[in-house]
């Protein structure tokens, strides 16, 4: 990454705020979801526990949201170059695959449901639609912000103030929400 | 995004307006007084609605004690008011028990957590750290009036069928999880869990904004160990908010689904109600007492340190000297913060845990007297050697001292898994948390208003007003709790409708009496305060800035301060208690006095 391009980006008080008030809003989401972890583990001792088939299609979202983390990887290395059309493109295909993979998710439920598993069919099934519609619920508010780090990477030729503060607001929260998604899916997978 | 017009860096982490922007807010009424982004308009707004809800509270206090002081009366009036909660004059045992829950909430969650935590939280914070507002203005304004919501959907309860929810605060299943359980379970509990999962999404934007705001915006020269304890407080009690309400959206989310969406978290199996089998198998009611109490006890703490932070700060300026071992009060808030997120659960003693779970929690929960009682013991030694100024601020103060001790000695039996067994449940724990969660929060509330008021509208409280209503709110207060640890012991059980059938109870009767009487002077004595209040905001004595001569930043300003604060940084030289020292305005300086001035002490 070319570091001299960015010194010029020493965040601003403004930026350093967001920062810190993103992370703070992901550390009380970290506690929603060990809720509903510990939740889980406790009620998963439950007589009544049954494991229901999970459709195979997560196993394409996951993919589906590994990428577009890569794709945001890659707008931030070719913004940070100045390759400005390249990085605006893979932010839009990021955010594209982010509605591709809120998209998988309801076929998945769709699926689920067309196969006779419903929210209180089994305390699994219970844990698996709440715990991914909670995601899912991040899910969109993450893609509002990818979209707005879309359009400040639009703009970014000719403002680049600010570019890489704002960006990183962008990657953190969807890196984050990537890694909530691989933690839950591994959760009711394997557990 | 700000522009840089409203943001100008200086020394790394200052903000502030540039000179020739006015000093007063320019906006439209609306944009001033109603959706407004100013943080001392939002403390204000946080304030008034935290009051009005409290007269809510104190009337819903004031139906219970009449029923538990009068048990065989019958009051064709209440009837008349409240059909549904009175036939042929006497309560309905169902409507009792919405009425405490009602009462519970509302004083937790919609007084005390509106008008100390986020109402003086908002107008505190950025003043005493030297800032224009909070970090996040609009997401300020978002959280007022998203908490407005929660406390309207809640109000809005009480007139849906089955009325408000009857399950207690604690909303424990299966009571809370069914709607056939009582008549409150009905719509009322469905609004019950709406209303607190708003409120933890306003509170969580609230805490965030607060730490952002300590963390990021204070004035040149205000290192951390130079704050005052007040934004010390808050700072601790906001981080343990983040970290420990949602765990409760959480359950809320599970409780909804298992309410209206046929699962089964929280409802075991074989559950008759109304002769009829619930269909739900293998729920766990207790998974609920975990994560209620795992925010439950947090929240304890996060109303409490506000109240001590506050009562810290007030202390020094009616006792002319420093706060007694500021560094070790801060710790103590650190350690007590850390430590509250592991003790829930010795609210659940009795739930059949196993004894090693039981001897961990009470382990823990001695070793969070410790830095509770250091602080205690700190804020006793404040007053050693002072010549004591008891102006109405200070008096409610002393009031807070005396509630921590005699309620936090209680805390040592309940913290104890043996003991609690006896105790669990009894009226011993309303007499202790009422002390300590009631009364030392409610002491420091009136403390602060008496303190703060002429800072806020630029007028004085009546002072013979102010100390008639301590009077008449300590007296009462301490009576009727001290007196309830007694009928604890006697085996009274808590959320009882009466205790006529009840032989072994039957000597209690004139306790309740007097406790219900007690309790009547105590909501009386409330319209002193009220009279004071809006007699002084009309026609108060003009204040002066700094009428109580204290030494934090808010002091410097005008009173009320200017719509953006300080304008320019203020400097800050020193630490938030030097008293008595001889300066040329007396025996303090304030925070911007340059130490070229006086010399430093911290």
């Amino acid at each position: 990454m070319n570091t001299t391009a960015l010194a010029m980006d020493t965040p601003t008080v403004r930026e350093d705020q967001l920062k810190l008030g993103l992370w703070m809003f992901l550390a009380t989401v970290t506690m929603l979801f060990a809720a509903f972890t510990s939740a889980y583990v406790v009620r998963r001792s439950g007589s009544d526990w049954r494991h229901v088939a999970l459709p195979s299609i997560l196993w394409i979202n996951s993919a589906v949201l590994g990428t577009s983390s890569g794709a945001v990887e890659f707008a931030y290395a070719r913004g940070a170059r100045g390759r400005w059309r390249t990085s605006a493109v893979a932010m839009s295909i990021a955010f594209a695959l982010g509605v591709v993979f809120l998209a998988g998710q309801m076929v998945a439920w769709r699926q689920m449901v067309a196969a006779g598993v419903y929210l209180p069919t089994t305390p699994h099934s219970a844990f698996f639609f709440m715990m991914t519609g909670a995601h899912a619920v991040h899910i969109v508010a993450a893609l509002v912000v990818l979209a707005w780090g879309t359009v400040v990477t639009v703009r970014a030729a000719g403002q680049r103030r600010g570019w890489a503060a704002r960006m990183s607001l962008c990657r953190t929260f969807w890196h984050y929400l990537g890694v909530v998604w691989v933690f839950l899916f591994a959760l009711v997978s394997l557990y | 995004m700000a522009t840089p017009a409203e943001v100008v860096q200086a020394n790394g982490v200052q903000t502030f307006r540039p000179a020739g922007v006015p000093t007063h807010d320019t906006r439209g009424f609306v944009r001033r007084f109603v959706f407004s982004t100013d943080h001392k308009v939002i403390g204000i707004q946080y304030i008034v609605t935290g009051l009005l809800m409290a007269i809510v509270g104190a009337a819903l206090a004031s139906l219970i004690r009449l029923q538990l002081g009068f048990p065989d009366q019958q009051w064709p009036l209440l009837s008349k008011l409240l059909p549904a909660g009175y036939q042929g004059g006497v309560m309905l045992p169902e409507f009792y028990l919405a009425v405490v829950t009602m009462h519970g909430t509302i004083m937790v969650f919609f007084f005390i957590s509106y008008v100390l935590v986020s109402g003086f939280g908002n107008y505190l914070v950025p003043l005493q750290v030297g800032a224009n507002d909070m970090a996040f203005p609009f997401l300020n304004m978002l959280s007022y009036w998203i908490a407005f919501l929660s406390a309207a959907v809640l109000i809005f309860s009480f007139f849906v069928t089955g009325g408000a929810a009857a399950a207690g605060w604690t909303a424990y299943p299966p009571l809370s999880a069914l709607a056939a359980a009582v008549p409150g379970s009905q719509m009322g509990q469905t609004l019950w869990l709406l209303s607190m999962a708003l409120f933890i999404a306003s509170f969580t934007m609230s805490g965030l904004n607060i730490v952002a705001t300590v963390l990021s915006v204070r004035a040149p020269g205000l290192s951390m160990m130079r704050l005052p304890l007040t934004v010390w407080s808050y700072f601790v009690s906001s981080i343990l908010g983040l970290l420990a309400f949602p765990p409760l959206t959480a359950a809320a989310v599970m409780l909804l689904l298992d309410r209206h969406f046929g699962t089964s978290f929280f409802l075991p199996s074989g559950l008759i109600v109304g002769n009829k089998l619930v269909p739900s198998t293998g729920g766990s009611p207790l998974l609920w007492q975990h994560l209620f109490w795992f925010l439950g006890h947090p929240e304890v703490y996060v109303l409490q340190l506000p109240a001590l932070g506050i009562a810290c700060d007030i202390l020094p300026a009616f006792t002319r000297k420093p706060v007694f071992g500021y560094r070790t009060s801060v710790y103590c808030l650190m350690a007590v913060g850390c430590l509250s997120m592991i003790v829930w659960g010795h609210h659940m003693f009795v739930s059949g845990m196993s004894p090693f779970s039981g001897e961990y929690f009470s382990l823990a929960t001695m070793t969070i007297t410790v830095p509770m009682t250091i602080f205690g013991v700190n804020m006793l030694a404040s007053l050693w050697g002072a010549k004591l100024d008891l102006k109405a601020p200070m008096l409610f103060v002393c009031g807070v001292i005396a509630l921590f001790g005699s309620g936090g000695l209680g805390g040592l039996f309940l913290g104890n898994a043996t003991a609690d067994m006896q105790l669990h449940d009894t009226y011993f724990v309303v007499g202790h948390f009422h002390m300590m969660i009631g009364g030392v929060t409610l002491l420091a509330t009136f403390a602060a208003i008496y303190f703060w008021f002429p800072k806020m509208f630029g007028r004085t409280m009546n002072e013979t007003l102010a100390k008639a209503h301590f009077w008449l709110t300590f007296g009462p207060f301490f009576t009727i709790f001290f007196m309830q640890h007694f009928l604890g012991l006697q085996g009274a059980p808590r959320r009882y409708y009466a205790f006529t059938a009840y032989d072994y109870l039957r000597n209690t009767r004139g306790q309740n009496l007097v406790i219900s009487l007690c309790a009547f002077v105590l909501v009386s004595s409330q319209f002193l305060f009220l009279i004071n209040f809006v007699w002084s905001l009309v026609q108060g004595r003009s204040a002066a800035s700094n009428p109580w001569r204290a030494t934090t930043l808010e002091w410097t300003l005008p009173s009320p301060p200017p719509h953006d604060n300080f304008g320019e940084a203020p400097i800050v030289a020193r630490w938030a208690y030097e008293y008595g020292v001889p300066t040329p305005e007396g025996d303090f300086a304030t925070q911007t006095v340059p130490a070229a001035s006086v010399p430093v002490t911290a």
